[in-house]
């Protein structure tokens, strides 16, 4: 009886002792969710919402709490939010959506001593900028890497690349050209300003003098409808239109169905989508579970990169170094297999292994057809959506 | 190169006619009030929104929306009226910030009612391209191009054979006059505002017939409304269709003859020249004679 007892105050003195360790810490999510970006911005603070609640859900230790700021899709407000978040007690930021609203806004973070992990800007300025606290999951040459690999497979001669002025899109445009024009394919680039609403000049140009194989835009969801309704217009004789993010969607599939079909985009998963492993099955379950509808690409993004975050956080907590820096120094150790492939940070905080998929809108679905260890299906080429 | 060029001048017409749409009703209130409504491009929005609702919701053609769009967007024209006619000191730069602050709750609005996503008309009937040897046009354009023709003879036309029009005109030249020939200024200005939100429902139709829509658009609309309006001249119609023309091929031009990227660049180049050469626009002086 005296040990149960002994061993009942044991135990009751270790639990105690634990809670007393357990902490919940306040994370900064600075994002657009007003403002030119707010589609995107919305779409990936759910993701950061879903890894919140998986994290807490399975991690009985340590919890996060989520504090928002709206940075209004403007560099200002940008910097405004993280000063804010910082102010409210954050230990890191997680969020950021393009590249000119992320560098200055990890900049502030990084004078602060702030962790700041991002998937939303592939500008490459923003790692070369020597900041220490800055991680990011996805880059250019991974986008890159998927557009070429399957203007490869396609063996195209010839290539139109029509892109928004903006940083990121135009970095990734100007590089696929480049890399394209090395392999002595003809490259025509048509670069546009975002404010565009008629891109029929452009088209009628590749249409009467590029005559290329395919069209590669890169640009957002409003360019990508403009682009295809012109060309479904004047129907250039081409062999594929190509894009990158926000255009292989289920989302884009259901709004616009009839320019999809057979266009190429950037896509992490097919749709229906397939999660296999627990990760992905607690993600896709708790996102249906919270907002009601499919995961999407930004989600998944948002998740990975915060729930990286967290268990960094919590690796921190655990060795006590959370405000000396240990929270960037868990990240940099940071070597594991995620919902968007392996993530391992170089020393510029740049996932060294990112490397995207293409996925084709056939019928109402999304086929992964690029990399051909990852395709769920054979691309429909030559084929276009008019 | 000819067919090149020929297709930029028709495609440049065409947005010059949907520019035109836009800018009209700003052009009115400017004209009435020298009142710059920066929350016009928003009404125009909420039209175009309307549209989307009665197509996705209803499977009614976008064109079926210009009732409920002319109702929702003049009781918004009404509201924005109430607010500024009760700016009586330095009203046309408390008036500026007063629409802006009503732009930004429009805008915010339309992002919690129909969230951030892009939308666009997926009638097939309004997307078909319609083929004129070697020029193409998309069936929604020209239709948008219609309108906006017959919207401008009809303001035309109500502008000056009509008592309204004419009281409209009337405070527009000389608010004191106008009064004292038995005009009531407030009740003009109230009639130019429905009017230009009139012209705001049918543009914003318009615009979700033939583009993309999202809640941020409305500031850009404004802006090209408030080019067009200044390049018109002050108090012109004719100048609105001119001027927005004007700027449709400029920016078409640019594209096919020199880079995509300078399309924005050149419709400024445009505006300021204009300016320099023609300080009252395109037909603000002959107006003023007229």
């Amino acid at each position: 009886m005296h040990t149960l007892k002994r061993s009942a105050l044991l135990a009751t003195l270790l639990l105690a002792a634990l809670a007393a360790r357990a902490a919940e810490f306040t994370v900064g999510a600075e994002l657009p969710l007003t403002g030119s970006l707010a589609r995107v911005g919305a779409g990936m603070h759910e993701g950061v919402m879903v890894a919140a609640e998986v994290f807490n859900r399975a991690n009985g230790k340590h919890k996060i709490k989520i504090v928002t700021v709206d940075d209004e899709s403007a560099p200002a407000k940008a910097i405004a939010a993280v000063e804010k978040l910082a102010g409210m007690g954050a230990v890191a930021i997680t969020g950021g959506y393009g590249s000119n609203n992320i560098a200055p806004a990890s900049s502030t973070a990084d004078k602060l001593g702030l962790v700041y992990i991002t998937s939303g800007g592939v500008d490459d300025s923003l790692v070369a900028a020597g900041r220490r606290n800055f991680f990011r999951i996805n880059n250019t040459a991974g986008y890159e890497k998927a557009a070429l690999g399957l203007f490869g497979d396609m063996k195209v001669k010839g290539v139109s690349i029509v892109y928004s002025t903006k940083d990121a899109t135009s970095d990734l445009a100007r590089s696929v050209g480049k890399a394209l024009a090395a392999q002595g394919v003809k490259v025509a680039e048509h670069p546009f300003d975002p404010a565009i609403t008629d891109f029929k000049p452009i088209v009628n140009k590749i249409r009467l003098q590029d005559r290329p194989d395919a069209v590669f835009m890169v640009g957002y969801e409003n360019d990508y409808v403009g682009i295809l309704r012109a060309a479904r217009v004047l129907k250039p004789q081409v062999k594929a239109m190509v894009g990158v993010w926000s255009l292989a969607t289920p989302k884009m599939a259901a709004e616009f169905p009839d320019l999809m079909p057979n266009v190429y985009g950037t896509a992490l998963l097919p749709y229906p989508a397939t999660f296999t492993g627990a990760d992905g099955k607690a993600f896709a379950d708790t996102y249906r579970q919270l907002y009601k509808k499919e995961p999407d690409y930004l989600g998944q993004f948002g998740y990975v990169q915060s729930m990286l975050l967290f268990e960094a956080i919590a690796r921190a907590a655990d060795k006590g170094t959370v405000a000396k820096g240990g929270i960037a120094e868990e990240l940099r150790r940071t070597d594991r297999d995620t919902l968007i492939g392996r993530v391992q940070f170089a020393a510029n905080g740049d996932n060294v292994h990112f490397s995207h998929r293409m996925g084709q809108h056939q019928g109402k679905n999304i086929v992964i057809v690029w990399p051909p260890q990852h395709a769920t299906g054979k691309m429909a080429y030559p084929a276009v959506p008019w | 190169m000819t067919e090149l060029v020929l297709q930029a001048l028709y495609s440049g017409v065409l947005a010059g006619g949907a520019y035109a749409l836009v800018a009209l009703g700003l052009a009115l209130v400017f004209g009435t009030m020298r009142v710059i409504n920066l929350a016009h491009g928003e009404l125009v929005l909420l039209a175009a929104y309307v549209a989307y609702t009665v197509e996705s919701r209803l499977g009614a053609s976008p064109l079926a929306a210009i009732p409920a769009a002319l109702a929702l967007v003049c009781a918004a024209a009404a509201a924005v009226h109430f607010v500024v006619a009760r700016i009586h000191v330095d009203r046309e730069i408390n008036s500026l910030i007063a629409t802006f602050g009503i732009g930004v709750i429009l805008t915010n609005t339309m992002l919690l009612v129909w969230s951030a996503d892009v939308r666009s008309t997926s009638s097939p009937w309004l997307q078909e391209a319609v083929v004129a040897g070697p020029l193409f046009a998309m069936r929604g354009e020209l239709v948008s191009f219609g309108a906006s023709l017959l919207l401008m003879g009809a303001l035309w036309w109500w502008l000056a054979k009509t008592w309204h029009g004419r009281a409209v005109r009337a405070v527009a030249g000389n608010r004191d006059a106008a009064q004292l020939m038995g005009v009531a200024p407030g009740r003009a200005e109230l009639v130019a505002f429905l009017v230009a939100g009139m012209l705001a429902a049918c543009a914003g139709v318009a615009l979700y017939s033939v583009g993309v829509i999202q809640p941020a658009l409305g500031a850009a609309l404004t802006v090209k409304a408030f080019v067009i309006t200044v390049l018109a001249g002050v108090g012109s119609i004719p100048g609105v269709l001119l001027g927005a023309v004007l700027l449709g091929v400029a920016e078409a031009l640019t594209v096919t003859l020199a880079s995509s990227a300078l399309q924005e660049l050149a419709g400024m180049g445009l505006f300021l020249l204009v300016l320099f050469v023609l300080p009252n626009g395109l037909l603000g002086a002959t107006a003023r004679r007229g």
